[in-house]
C-alpha cells in the first residue's frame, strides 16, 4: 500500500509539473504572437512610409475614355514604371505627385512584358530594385497602389508561386503569383519585399485575393534595352522546341524544327538537339525556353549548350528581332559574326537516364 | 469580313478587353430592364397605348370569331367620324377660359392637407419619371475614371519557340 501512495504522489506530482509547463508554454506564446504581429505591422508600415513618396497615381485617356492606375519611380529624374494597360496606349498621361499633377511623356511601351515606361521631367525620389531571385514561396511583400479614387493604400501578402503558365497560356517570362488582395487602380503598382525594394510590378488580378507580377529583373532588361538602343529588342534565334521522351542530361528540351534563314539555321542548330543552356539559364523542361527566351536581346550573342547524340556542342548564336517585334531593318551595323559550333571533349561520357 | 485583316481583329480584341459592365450591374439588371421597359412603352402616344391594350383585350376573347371584320371596320369608322365631329365642334371660348382660369393657390402657412382640394392623386400617383428618356439612355455612361488593373495578360506565348 506504501509503495502504491508514492507512486501514486509521484505521478501526481508529474501531472502536476506538466500542467504548469503548458501553462507556461501557453503564456509564452500569448505573449509573443501579438509581439511578432507588432513587429510585422511596424515592418510594413515602415516600408510603407519609406516608399510610399516614390509611387504615384496616373490618369490618362484611351479610346475608352479616361483611366487611372499607378506607378513608381525608379531612378531620380523622373523615369517611372507602370502597367502597359496604363501607360502603353494612353494620351494626355499626368502624374500625380507631392499632390500636384505634372504632364508625362511615354518613354518606353511593351506589350510582351506588359509594361511602359514614362517619363516626367522633376526630380524624384527613386525605389531601389531589388532581386525577384531570392524571393521564396511564402516571402511577405508589400504592394503600394492608388485603389479607385482614394490614397496610396498598402496591401500586404506573400509569394504564392512563381508561374509560367496561366489563364490557359504562357507568360512570356516565369511571373510572381502573389497572394494579396490587389484593387481597381493598382495596376503598375510596385511590389516590395520587406527591405522597401522593388521585386515586381504588379500587372493581373487572379481570383480575388491574388495577382500576378512581372518580376523586376524582367522589367531591368527592357529598361536596359531602352537605355542601349532605345527600344526594346526583343531577341530570337529560330528554333522551335517540344518535350523529349526521356530526359537527356537532365533536360526534356529537345528542338522539334530549326526555321529556314535564322540564326538557328545558320549557326548549325539542328532538329533533335537537346538544349541544356541559353545564355546563363539551365535548361531543364521546354517551359524554361520561355525564361531563356525573354532575355535575349536582337543583335547579342549567345551561347547556346546543347546535346547531339553523345556530344556536347556550344553555338554562339547572334539574336535577330522577334518575330512579334515590329518589322525592322537587318542588324547590319553588327559586327560580322560567325556562328560556328565548339566541339567540347568530354572527360566522361554523359550521364543516361534509363 | 475582308476589310479586317489579323492584326486588326487582334487590336480590337484588345481594346474590348477593357469593356466590362460597371459594378453592380448584374445585381441591378432586372430593375433597371423593367424600368426601360417602362420607358419605352411610354414613349408611346397615350391614344396608341390605349388602342393596343383595347386590342389585346378584344383578342383576349377571341372576338374575331364572332364578328366579321367588315363589320369591325365600319364600326371603327363610325366612333372616329363622330368623335372627330365632337372635336371640332367644341366651343372656341374653352381654351380663354382655360387661360383665364384662376391659380389654385396653396397657403404657404400651412403643412400640405390630404383634402378634397388639394387632389391625393396628383401628389402620389405622379408617375413622371426622374429622369426623362434621354437621361435614362445614358445610364451605363461611366463618369469615373476606369480604374486599371487587368485580368488576363496583355500577351500570351503560344508555343516554345526561340
Amino acid at each position: 500500500m506504501r509503495r502504491l501512495s508514492s507512486s501514486s504522489s509521484g505521478q501526481g506530482f508529474r501531472l502536476l509539473a506538466k500542467l504548469a509547463f503548458l501553462a507556461a508554454a501557453a503564456s509564452l506564446s500569448a505573449q509573443q504572437t501579438p509581439e511578432s504581429a507588432t513587429s510585422l505591422s511596424r515592418e510594413v508600415k515602415d516600408v510603407f512610409e519609406r516608399c510610399a513618396k516614390a509611387v504615384v497615381k496616373i490618369e490618362a485617356t484611351d479610346q475608352h475614355g479616361e483611366l487611372s492606375g499607378t506607378g513608381f519611380f525608379v531612378d531620380p529624374t523622373g523615369t517611372l514604371y507602370t502597367a502597359y494597360s496604363v501607360g502603353g496606349e494612353a494620351e494626355n498621361v499626368t502624374v500625380e505627385f507631392k499632390g500636384k499633377k505634372y504632364p508625362a511623356r511615354q518613354l518606353m511601351a511593351d506589350l510582351r512584358s506588359g509594361i511602359a515606361m514614362l517619363k516626367v521631367d522633376l526630380a524624384s525620389p527613386a525605389l531601389p530594385i531589388g532581386n525577384s531571385d531570392q524571393l521564396e514561396i511564402a516571402t511577405p511583400v508589400v504592394a503600394i497602389g492608388y485603389p479607385l479614387d482614394l490614397a496610396e493604400s498598402p496591401s500586404f501578402g506573400m509569394i504564392a508561386g512563381f508561374d509560367r503558365k496561366c489563364f490557359g497560356g504562357y507568360f512570356p517570362t516565369k511571373h510572381l503569383r502573389v497572394n494579396l488582395p490587389p484593387q481597381r487602380g493598382e495596376g503598375g503598382a510596385p511590389l516590395l519585399n520587406l527591405k522597401g525594394e522593388v521585386v515586381g510590378i504588379l500587372l493581373y488580378t487572379f481570383e480575388n485575393n491574388s495577382c500576378y507580377a512581372l518580376p523586376i529583373e524582367a522589367a531591368e532588361k527592357i529598361r536596359s534595352d531602352f537605355v542601349r538602343f532605345g527600344e526594346p529588342r526583343h531577341g530570337w534565334i529560330g528554333a522551335n522546341v517540344a518535350e523529349a521522351s526521356a530526359p537527356v542530361e537532365g533536360s526534356r528540351a529537345v528542338t522539334k524544327e530549326i526555321m529556314k534563314d535564322t540564326p538557328a539555321a545558320e549557326s548549325g542548330m539542328k532538329p533533335g538537339d537537346v538544349v541544356l543552356q541559353i545564355g546563363r539559364t539551365k535548361v531543364h523542361e521546354p517551359e524554361d525556353i520561355l525564361d531563356a527566351s525573354f532575355f535575349l536581346t536582337a543583335g547579342d550573342v549567345v551561347p547556346i549548350t546543347v546535346m547531339r547524340g553523345s556530344e556536347k556542342l556550344t553555338f554562339s548564336v547572334q539574336a535577330d528581332f522577334h518575330p512579334a517585334s515590329q518589322p525592322r531593318p537587318p542588324l547590319l551595323a553588327a559586327p560580322p559574326l560567325s556562328n560556328r559550333a565548339i566541339p567540347l571533349n568530354l572527360q566522361s561520357a554523359p550521364e543516361r537516364s534509363p | 469580313m475582308d476589310e479586317f485583316n489579323d492584326n486588326e481583329i487582334t487590336k480590337l480584341l484588345r481594346l474590348k478587353r477593357y469593356e466590362q459592365p460597371s459594378p453592380g450591374y448584374f445585381e441591378n439588371f432586372l430593375h433597371e430592364f423593367h424600368r426601360r421597359q417602362r420607358d419605352e412603352l411610354l414613349r408611346q402616344p397615350l391614344w396608341r397605348i390605349c388602342v393596343d391594350r383595347a386590342r389585346d383585350f378584344a383578342l383576349s376573347f377571341n372576338l374575331s370569331t364572332l364578328t366579321s371584320y367588315p363589320a369591325a371596320v365600319t364600326a371603327v369608322l363610325v366612333c372616329a367620324a363622330v368623335i372627330s365631329l365632337r372635336i371640332y365642334e367644341a366651343p372656341q371660348p374653352a381654351t380663354v377660359a382655360a387661360k383665364d382660369r384662376p391659380m389654385l393657390v396653396v397657403p404657404a402657412s400651412t403643412e400640405p392637407e390630404w383634402t378634397l382640394a388639394s387632389p391625393v392623386a396628383t401628389r402620389v400617383f405622379n408617375t413622371r419619371s426622374l429622369r426623362n428618356i434621354k437621361e435614362s439612355a445614358q445610364t451605363h455612361r461611366s463618369a469615373t475614371p476606369r480604374y486599371v488593373l487587368d485580368s488576363v495578360p496583355v500577351s500570351y506565348e503560344t508555343t516554345f519557340k526561340f
